[in-house]
C-alpha cells in the first residue's frame, strides 16, 4: 500500500501547557484538602463532582475514537491523537476514584446499614446497593475502560511505524466490542456514583442522559484544543476550515441531544406527576436551586444552540472555542446540579461555598499534566494510518 | 480480507457513466410493465382490498368488530399505527441524517426509502382516523372556530400525534419532491411521449438545473435536512409519549423516546433492507444499490437492534431497581404471563437474530439478511403489540385483568396497510425515478472537478 | 435558423466538470454578469467560480421558524389559559412543557414549507415552462450528462461575434445560438392562467358553499347538530302530554332552599327576633337595600311618600304609632310574607339583608321621633343646636 509521506515532525506542545497544569494541580489539590477539613461531606460531593467530569472527558473521548472506527469517518483521523491522549486519565481513574470508595458513607444513604433495615426499598435494592457489589463493578468497568484504552491507542500508536492496515481492522473490531461495554458500563457508573445518592429515585433514561452530556463535554475538550493548536500551526497542513466544520456540526448535534434527553426526562416525570419521581425534580425546585435548573436551560442549551446555529459560525475558531470553554462549564454545571442536591443540608436551597469552586481547578490541572505527559509519548498526528490521507483531503 | 482502508468504496459501482445512471433508472419509467409486474401488483391490490372490505365492515357495523375489550381499549389500531410510523422513519434518516454526517452512500438509496416514508406515514395515518369508529366526524376534532369556545387538548399527547403525524408527511413529501424535480426536469428532456413531456413539465416546475438555482437548492437541501432530523425524532418521541406519560407500569417510563426512536429506524431500515432487496435486482440496480449500501445498513440494523436490547435491559433493570411492585409484575408478567409467547418472539427477533450481523459474511449474504430483516419486522410490530397490550390487561388491578384476543378484522386490516404500501411502492417503480438520478450523478466517478481548492462553502 | 427571431443568448457545452469550471472562471473573469451555467447535478467548486454569493434563503427559514414558534405558543396560550381554561392533570393553565411540542411541531412545519415555497417562487421564479431555454438541444444535453454555459442577451458586453469566438476558445463540444420562443407572452394575463384562477375560484366557493351549507346538514355529518337528546322548547314522544319540558318533581326545592316556617300567619313575632346588631357596617347594609326594594313604595324615609302617593291604596308611613311598635320579628314577617298589598320580598332579598333593613327601619323610626336624650346626645356629637 502506498502511503504518502507527510513530513511529519514532532513538536512538542508549548511549555506552558504542563506549566499551567501543575499550577492548577497543586493549587487545586491543596484548596480540596483544605476544603475536606472544613466541610467533609460537601468537599465529598464536590470531588465526585469533579471526578465525574474527568470520567465523562476520559469516557467520552474514548467513545469517539470508537465511533470513528465503526463510522469509517476519514475527517476526524487527522486529530484522532487529541481524543486519545485525553483517554489517558481513564486508567488514573484507578487512583482517583478511591476517595469516593473510601467516603463512601458521606455520599450514599444505602451505605449505612442502619438506614437500610428501616428502609423497605434500599432493603430491596440491596443486592445491587451494597458497598462490596459497588466497589467491585467500579473497579471492573475502570479496568475494562482501561484496557480498551490500552490496547486501542497501542494499535494505533504502532501503526505509526508499521503502517500496517491490519491494526486498523483490530481496532474496528476493538470498537464494535467497545460500544455495547462502553453503552452499559456508563449507564451503571452513572447509576452508581450519581442516580443511587438519592436512591429512592429512578430514571430508565438516566444513562442515555449522561451519555449525552458525556459526548458534548469530551466533544467539547477535543474542539478547544484542536482550534488552540491549530491556530498554533500544529496541525498545519492537514487540516482545514471543513474539520471545524464537522467538529462544529457534531457539538451542535450534541447539544440538541442532551436537551432533547433532559427535556424527554423531565415532561414524563412532569406530565404523570407521580410523587414518587417527581421529588427529584421537586428538590431542584427549592430555593436557590431554582436558578440552576433555569440556568441549566439556558447555559447548556439556549446559548449553544444559537451561537451554533449558522454554517460559518460552525467553522469560526473564535466562536469555537468560545464555545467549546462555555461548553465545558455546562457539563460541569449540569454534574453538579444532578449531585449537590442531592446532599442533605442543601436539599431546601443551595447555599453557596468558596468549596464548590476549587475541585475543578484540581481536575482540569490533572486533566492537562495527563494529556500533556501522553502528548509527549505520541506523534500528534497518526502518520501511519491509511485513512489519514483522506482526512486531510476531506471537504464538505 | 484484502480490504484497502486508504482508499474509499465508490459509492456507485461497475464506473458508470451519467448516461448509463440516467439509462438504467429511467428504463422502468419508459418501458411497460410485465408480467411479474403485474403479477406482484395483483397481489399486493388484493391484500389492499381484503383490508378495505373489513375495514367497510367495521365502518359499518362498529368497532365491536375488533378485539378491544376493557381493559385493553388499545390493541391493534394503535400497535399498527406506531408500526407504521416507525417504518417511516428510516427514509427520513437516510435522506436528512446520513446527508447532514455527509455519508454519501446514502445517494442510490435516499429517493427510495423517502418514498417509503411517504407511503408509511399514509399507511399509519389511517389508523388514527379509523380508530374511532366514526372518521367522518374527523373534521370536528380540529381547532375550529365555534361559540363554545371548544378547544382541543393541547396538553394531551394525542393532539402532538397529530401535528406530529401531519408535520412529518407534509415535510417528508416536501423533501422528496423537492429531490424529484430536477429527476422530473431530466425526464421531461428525455422523453419522447407528449403527454408525459406535459406531466413531467408540470412537476417539474419548468426547472432549468441552472447552478444560480443549484446555490439556493442546495441550501434549502441542507435546511430541510436539518430541519427534518430533529423532526424524525421528534415524531416518534411523540408517537412515545402517548405512552410514557401515563402513570401505567410498563408504558411510564423515560427511556421510551430514545428507545422508540432507535426501534423506529431498526424496523425502518429493516423495511428499506427488505423492499431493496427486491428492486435492485427487478431493476437491474446493483451497481446504484450495492452490496456495500446493504452492508451499511446491516449494520445499522445491529447497532439500533442493539440500542433497543439496551432499552429492554434498563426497563428490566430499574423496574427491580425501582421497588415499585406493579412495575415489577409487568416485567415477570411479560415474560412468564398470559403473552409470553409474544414477548419471546420479540426478544429473539429484535435481540438475538440481528447479532448474526457481527459476522461480515451473513451481513453480505442476500439471502441470510432477507430472513433477519424480516425477523426484525416481526419482532417490532410484536413490541408494540407487547407494550401496548400486556401493560393494559393486567394492570394495577387485578379484578379488571382480561386476556386480549384480536379477531379476523384486525388481521385483515393490518394485511390491508400491508397490500395499500407495497401497491403504492410498486406503482411508484414504474411511474418515477427510484434513485434520485442528479445526486448519483454527483457522486459518480469523474462527476466533480478535479482541481477544488479550499473550503467551499455551499 | 430564423434570423429575425430575437437572440436570447449563446451557450456552449462541455464534456467534463473541469472543463465547465474553467469556462465559467473565465466568464467570470471577463467581466459578464448576465450568465449561467447549467449542469446536471451541483458541480463542486461552481459557485466560487461564478462568484455567487451564499444563498439568504437561510433568513426565510428563521423568520418563518421563529414566527411557526410564536403563532402555535400564542395560540396555546389563548385557547388554554384565556378563553376556556380547565384544570388538565392538575397543572397550570399555561403548561408550558405540554405546550413545547405542538411549538416545536408548527416551527418546523413553518419553517420548511415556506422556505421551500419562497424558493420556488421568489428565488427561483418558478414555475416556468416557457423559458427560451426549454426544448433546446443545449437543456437536452445539459439535463443528461454534458455540462454548459449561457451568456445572456441582456448583458452589457453582449455581441454576438465577440462572445461566440470567446466561447470557441474554451473548447467546447458544440455552441447552439438560444432564441426567444415565438409568441409573445406575458405571463399574467395569458388566457390558460385566468382560467385557472377562474377554476380555482368557483372550485374552493362552491366547494365551501356546499360543504358548510349542504354537507354538513345531511346524514352522517349532521350527527352533531341532531341529536337525540331533548333540547329546550321542543316537543318529546316521550310524554303522553308532548311537552319535552317538563316541570319538577312534587316536594322539589331549589338548591340553597330554607322553608320559612310561618308563612301566612299574620303574627310570628314571638318567636323571631333580630340575631344581627344595629352595627356601622349593617345599618348600611340595610340602608342600601331599603333604597333599592322599600323606597319605591314607602319613600326613602318612610314617610310612604314616594312616587306611588295617589294609587290606591296609599303606601303606608312606617312612622305611625303602630309602625314603631311592631316587634323586629314582625317586620321582617311582613317582608318576607307580603301583607295586603305588598308582595312577598324573600324571593329578592336574603334573611340576612331582610333583618339588615329592619335595623335601618328603626333607625329612621327613631330620627322621625327622637327623644330629648337623642337630641342632646346628637348636638354634643355634632356641635349642632337643634332641639325639638
Amino acid at each position: 500500500m502506498s502511503q504518502t509521506d507527510f513530513h511529519y515532525q514532532k513538536k512538542d506542545l508549548p511549555a506552558g501547557l504542563s506549566k499551567i497544569g501543575l499550577i492548577l494541580f497543586v493549587v487545586g489539590t491543596v484548596l480540596s484538602l483544605l476544603a475536606f477539613f472544613v466541610d467533609q461531606e460537601r468537599a465529598v460531593f464536590n470531588y465526585l463532582v469533579t471526578y465525574m467530569m474527568i470520567v465523562s472527558i476520559g469516557l467520552g473521548s474514548l467513545f469517539l475514537i470508537a465511533l470513528e472506527y465503526i463510522a469509517g469517518a476519514d475527517w476526524s483521523t487527522p486529530i484522532r491523537r487529541i481524543p486519545e491522549f485525553f483517554a489517558g486519565v481513564l486508567p488514573v481513574l484507578l487512583i482517583l476514584v478511591i476517595p469516593l470508595l473510601v467516603f463512601n458513607h458521606d455520599l450514599f444513604h444505602w451505605a449505612h446499614e442502619e438506614a437500610v433495615v428501616e428502609d423497605k426499598i434500599l432493603k430491596g435494592k440491596a443486592p445491587y446497593l451494597n458497598v462490596t457489589f459497588f466497589v467491585i463493578r467500579t473497579f471492573v468497568f475502570i479496568a475494562l475502560w482501561s484496557l480498551f484504552y490500552f490496547v486501542m491507542t497501542r494499535n494505533s500508536r504502532k501503526q505509526d511505524q508499521s503502517k500496517d492496515q491490519m491494526l486498523t481492522k483490530k481496532n474496528i473490531r476493538l470498537a464494535a466490542v467497545f460500544i455495547p461495554v462502553f453503552a452499559l458500563s456508563l449507564t451503571f457508573t452513572a447509576i452508581d456514583f450519581m442516580m443511587s445518592l438519592e436512591p429512592h429515585w429512578f430514571s430508565t433514561i438516566f444513562g442515555v442522559y449522561f451519555f449525552g452530556g458525556t459526548v458534548v463535554a469530551a466533544l467539547a475538550a477535543i474542539t478547544l484544543v484542536v482550534v488552540k493548536l491549530k491556530e498554533k500551526g500544529y496541525f498545519n497542513p492537514w487540516m482545514n476550515d471543513d474539520h471545524l466544520f464537522s467538529l462544529g456540526a457534531l457539538l451542535f448535534a450534541f447539544i440538541n441531544f442532551w436537551a432533547y434527553i433532559a427535556f424527554s426526562q423531565f415532561i414524563l416525570i412532569w406530565y404523570a406527576d407521580l410523587p414518587e419521581e417527581t421529588f427529584w425534580f421537586l428538590t431542584r425546585w427549592n430555593g436557590g436551586w431554582v436558578y440552576f435548573s433555569l440556568g441549566l436551560i439556558f447555559i447548556h442549551f439556549l446559548v449553544p444552540y444559537f451561537a451554533l446555529l449558522t454554517q460559518p459560525s460552525k467553522m469560526n475558531p473564535k466562536r469555537l472555542k468560545f464555545i467549546a470553554v462555555w461548553l465545558l462549564f455546562a457539563h460541569l454545571f449540569d454534574l453538579f446540579w444532578l449531585i449537590m442536591p442531592n446532599m442533605g443540608s442543601m436539599k431546601s436551597g443551595y447555599v453557596f461555598s468558596w468549596i464548590d469552586l476549587v475541585f475543578p481547578i484540581a481536575g482540569i490541572g490533572i486533566v492537562i499534566l495527563i494529556f500533556n505527559y501522553r502528548a509527549k509519548k505520541d506523534n500528534l498526528i497518526p502518520i501511519g494510518d491509511p485513512k489519514l490521507k483522506r482526512g486531510i483531503d476531506f471537504h464538505l | 480480507m484484502s480490504i484497502d482502508y486508504s482508499q474509499e468504496a465508490p459509492t456507485v459501482a461497475g464506473r458508470l457513466t451519467l448516461a448509463q445512471i440516467e439509462e438504467l433508472v429511467a428504463r422502468p419509467m419508459d418501458t411497460k410493465p410485465n408480467k411479474k409486474y403485474f403479477i406482484a401488483l395483483s397481489i399486493s391490490v388484493s391484500l389492499l382490498l381484503i383490508g378495505a372490505t373489513f375495514l367497510a365492515f367495521s365502518l359499518y357495523y362498529g368497532t365491536g368488530l375488533w378485539g378491544n375489550n376493557q381493559p385493553v381499549g388499545w390493541a391493534f389500531p394503535i400497535v399498527n399505527f406506531v408500526f407504521w410510523v416507525g417504518i417511516g422513519h428510516a427514509g427520513t434518516l437516510i435522506s436528512a441524517i446520513l446527508f447532514l454526517l455527509r455519508q454519501r452512500w446514502r445517494t442510490g438509496i435516499a429517493r427510495f426509502a423517502e418514498a417509503m416514508t411517504i407511503f408509511a406515514v399514509m399507511c399509519a395515518g389511517i389508523f388514527p382516523i379509523i380508530h374511532t369508529g366514526r372518521p367522518w366526524l374527523a373534521g370536528y376534532l380540529t381547532p375550529y372556530p365555534n361559540q363554545h369556545a371548544l378547544w382541543v387538548n393541547f396538553t394531551s399527547p394525542l393532539v402532538w400525534d397529530v401535528f406530529a403525524v401531519s408535520t412529518y408527511f407534509t415535510v417528508s413529501f416536501v423533501f422528496w419532491y423537492v429531490g424529484l424535480i430536477p429527476d422530473f426536469a431530466t425526464m421531461r428532456d428525455r422523453t419522447a411521449s407528449k403527454l408525459k413531456k406535459t406531466i413531467y413539465s408540470v412537476f417539474s416546475l419548468g426547472w432549468r438545473h441552472s447552478n444560480r438555482h443549484w446555490t439556493h437548492y442546495e441550501k434549502s437541501y441542507i435546511l430541510l435536512a436539518g430541519f427534518a432530523t430533529p423532526l424524525v425524532l421528534s415524531v416518534h418521541t411523540i408517537v412515545s409519549f402517548d405512552f410514557a406519560v401515563s402513570i401505567l407500569p410498563g408504558w411510564h417510563t423515560t427511556i421510551f423516546p430514545p428507545y422508540f426512536v432507535a426501534g423506529a429506524i431498526f424496523s425502518g431500515f429493516a423495511m428499506v433492507v427488505t423492499v431493496l432487496v427486491f428492486v435492485r435486482k427487478i431493476f437491474d440496480l446493483q451497481h446504484i444499490i450495492t452490496l456495500d449500501h446493504l452492508e451499511k445498513m446491516n449494520k445499522v440494523i445491529l447497532l439500533t437492534g442493539m440500542l433497543v436490547g439496551y432499552a429492554y435491559a434498563m426497563e428490566f433493570f430499574i423496574a427491580w431497581y425501582s421497588g415499585v411492585q406493579a412495575e415489577q409484575f409487568v416485567f415477570i408478567n411479560r415474560a412468564f404471563g398470559p403473552y409470553a409467547w409474544a414477548y419471546w418472539i420479540m426478544v429473539s427477533c429484535n435481540v438475538i437474530f440481528p447479532q448474526f450481523f457481527w459476522f461480515k459474511k451473513i451481513r453480505r449474504s442476500i439471502p441470510a439478511m432477507m430472513v433477519i430483516v424480516i425477523l426484525v419486522n416481526v419482532g417490532m410490530w410484536f413490541e408494540r403489540f407487547v407494550i401496548t397490550v400486556t401493560s393494559l390487561s393486567r394492570d394495577f388491578l387485578p379484578s379488571s385483568w382480561a386476556y386480549y384476543k384480536p379477531t379476523i378484522v384486525d388481521f385483515g386490516i393490518l394485511l390491508g396497510s400491508f397490500g395499500l404500501f407495497f401497491t403504492l411502492v410498486i406503482l411508484f417503480t414504474k411511474s418515477l425515478p427510484v434513485v434520485s438520478i442528479s445526486e448519483v450523478k454527483a457522486v459518480a466517478d469523474g462527476a466533480q472537478p478535479t482541481h477544488h481548492g479550499g473550503a467551499d462553502h455551499e | 435558423m430564423n434570423s429575425n427571431k430575437k437572440i436570447f443568448g449563446i451557450a456552449a457545452t462541455f464534456k467534463t466538470p473541469d472543463e465547465i469550471i474553467n469556462a465559467a472562471k473565465k466568464v467570470t473573469n471577463s467581466g459578464y454578469v448576465e450568465f449561467d451555467v447549467n449542469t446536471p447535478y451541483p458541480v463542486h467548486g461552481m459557485d466560487s467560480a461564478m462568484k455567487i454569493k451564499p444563498s439568504k434563503l437561510g433568513f426565510v427559514t428563521l423568520v418563518t421558524g421563529l414566527s411557526g414558534a410564536a403563532i402555535a405558543l400564542l395560540f396555546m396560550y389563548w385557547t388554554m389559559s384565556v378563553d376556556y381554561p380547565l384544570v388538565i392533570g392538575g397543572k397550570p393553565f399555561f403548561a408550558l412543557p405540554a405546550f413545547i411540542p405542538v411549538t416545536f411541531e408548527l416551527t418546523v412545519l413553518l419553517a420548511t414549507v415556506s422556505t421551500v415555497i419562497a424558493m420556488i417562487a421568489l428565488f427561483f421564479r418558478l414555475p416556468d415552462n416557457k423559458h427560451p431555454l426549454h426544448d433546446t438541444e443545449y437543456m437536452k444535453s445539459v439535463s443528461a450528462d454534458k455540462y454548459g454555459i449561457v451568456i445572456e442577451s441582456t448583458d452589457a458586453k453582449f455581441d454576438e461575434a465577440a462572445i461566440t469566438d470567446f466561447l470557441k476558445k474554451l473548447n467546447p463540444l458544440k455552441i447552439e445560438i438560444i432564441y426567444y420562443p415565438e409568441e409573445e407572452a406575458y405571463p399574467i394575463f395569458q388566457p390558460k392562467f385566468i382560467m385557472l384562477l377562474v377554476v380555482i375560484t368557483l372550485v374552493v366557493s362552491g366547494g365551501t358553499y356546499l360543504m358548510l351549507n349542504k354537507l354538513l346538514y345531511i346524514t352522517p355529518f349532521n350527527w352533531m347538530m341532531e341529536q337525540d337528546k331533548l333540547n329546550p322548547q321542543h316537543s318529546s314522544e316521550l310524554f303522553s302530554d308532548g311537552y319535552g319540558m317538563r316541570t319538577p318533581v312534587e316536594g322539589t326545592v331549589a338548591k340553597g332552599f330554607i322553608p320559612y316556617p310561618y308563612m301566612g300567619q299574620t303574627n310570628p313575632t314571638d318567636v323571631l327576633s333580630n340575631p344581627f346588631l344595629p352595627t356601622k357596617g349593617n345599618i348600611e347594609l340595610g340602608k342600601g337595600k331599603y333604597f333599592t326594594y322599600c323606597s319605591t313604595c314607602h319613600g326613602y324615609f318612610a314617610d310612604g311618600d314616594s312616587r306611588l302617593r295617589g294609587q290606591f291604596p296609599n303606601p303606608p308611613t312606617l312612622h305611625s304609632k303602630r309602625a314603631r311598635e311592631f316587634s323586629d320579628g314582625m317586620i321582617y314577617h311582613i317582608i318576607t310574607n307580603g301583607q295586603n298589598v305588598m308582595p312577598s320580598y324573600a324571593s329578592q332579598i336574603t334573611r340576612e339583608e331582610r333583618w339588615a333593613i329592619v335595623n335601618y327601619v328603626r333607625v329612621l323610626q327613631r330620627a322621625k321621633n327622637a327623644s330629648e336624650s337623642d337630641l342632646i346626645e346628637m348636638n354634643k356629637e355634632t356641635g349642632s343646636n337643634v332641639t325639638n
